[in-house]
């Protein structure tokens, strides 16, 4: 039986590289410019007669642990962290309005054709049927329940709960401007959602179509620079 | 080992200067301060990076990803324009600094 486990310098590195990526304000371009550096800092290691297990970790020591260099690169440059975070709010809101409308639109279709009567219930709920199904997997992605099965390495779970979160909250927000569109509804009487235009002078539809994309856009981005900068700083279990 | 403050204070005049005199990627910058001061300048490798992304965003250096002989790509860095002027302001400073403790300490001054 063989007791000494043989080092695998390239696995080794392979785990420091997962390490690293686990670090959501580093770049690309920073990970692979540090590992470039870990694999200079190895060889020259290497070169002094040092084996591979002992030239890894020294070369690992030298550079330093990721969540301190992640620290210093957010001191440089804090704006950066933050156009990272607004990059993916956005792309929560792009996703949450692709979403929903596909779905509301292959829901309605599909009812249209299956059961004529629930179709029209379900134009008359607002499409909520549609939202809350969306709310709650973003919900589940939020709480990260999908996060062990879908085997999701810990940035990106952390990234999916950034984007999850903007879906929620664009989602609540959206319930209350359905409660505008059915308003609408009733006043003309007829089965449309989009006739906020005929039934109001054109002040009270400006106001109305203000307060709906800010409500939309603007609410979530405001909550989520105000109260998460703190999720991107964790950090991921070392073994 | 030089403390934290003169640690931060002195990597840009160190790495403009370095840079001044040739293009150079971030291990082999560390290598020669290392050497340079005798192991007096010991450069954490991670902390090295986020003050030549500074310093390239100040417009003082720039930067090119390249590959080198031994066929690894490395990222570059060469001095500038702005970090030649940004250069010869630090290095009055330094040297008015320098022969002013010198004067104090009887050291011989350098000519600015």
């Amino acid at each position: 039986m063989e007791n000494q486990t043989h080092f695998d310098l390239n696995a080794a590195i392979e785990g420091w590289r997962q390490e690293l990526a686990a670090q959501p304000n580093l770049a690309s371009d920073d990970r692979r410019e540090l590992e470039t550096h870990l694999l200079d800092a190895i060889a020259g290691f290497q070169r002094r007669d040092l084996n591979d297990e002992e030239s890894f970790w020294l070369a690992r020591k030298r550079v330093g642990q990721p969540q301190q260099i992640s620290e210093e690169f957010v001191k440089a440059d804090p704006a950066k962290a933050w156009r990272e975070r607004i990059f993916w709010m956005a792309l929560g809101i792009i996703m949450f309005l692709l979403l929903t409308q596909t779905l509301t639109f292959a829901v309605g279709i599909a009812l249209y054709h299956l059961f004529p009567g629930l179709h029209e219930l379900y134009v008359k709920s607002g499409f909520w049927p549609t939202n809350a199904a969306v709310l709650i997997i973003g919900m589940a992605l939020a709480r990260g329940w999908f996060a062990q099965s879908l085997k999701l390495v810990w940035f990106l779970k952390n990234r999916f709960q950034l984007v999850a979160l903007v879906i929620i909250l664009a989602l609540l927000l959206s319930i209350t401007q359905t409660e505008f569109a059915r308003e609408n509804f009733v006043l003309n009487g007829h089965h449309s959602s989009v006739v906020t235009w005929e039934w109001a002078p054109w002040i009270e539809n400006a106001r109305h179509f203000l307060w709906a994309y800010l409500a939309r856009i603007a609410a979530p981005i405001i909550f989520l620079v105000l109260f998460f900068p703190a999720q991107n700083q964790k950090t991921p279990k070392r073994s | 080992m030089l403390t934290k403050d003169l640690m931060a204070a002195s990597s840009k005049p160190l790495l403009l200067s370095i840079l001044a005199g040739g293009e150079s990627y971030g291990y082999e910058i560390i290598q020669k301060v290392r050497e340079l001061s005798g192991g007096q300048i010991e450069w954490s490798d991670g902390m090295l990076y986020p003050v030549l992304h500074r310093l390239e965003r100040d417009g003082l250096i720039d930067s090119e990803w390249k590959q080198a002989d031994t066929g690894r790509e490395r990222k570059y860095y060469f001095i500038s324009p702005d970090g030649r002027k940004a250069l010869k302001t630090e290095r009055q400073q330094w040297l008015a600094v320098h022969n002013t403790l010198g004067k104090l300490w009887k050291i011989k001054p350098i000519s600015i």
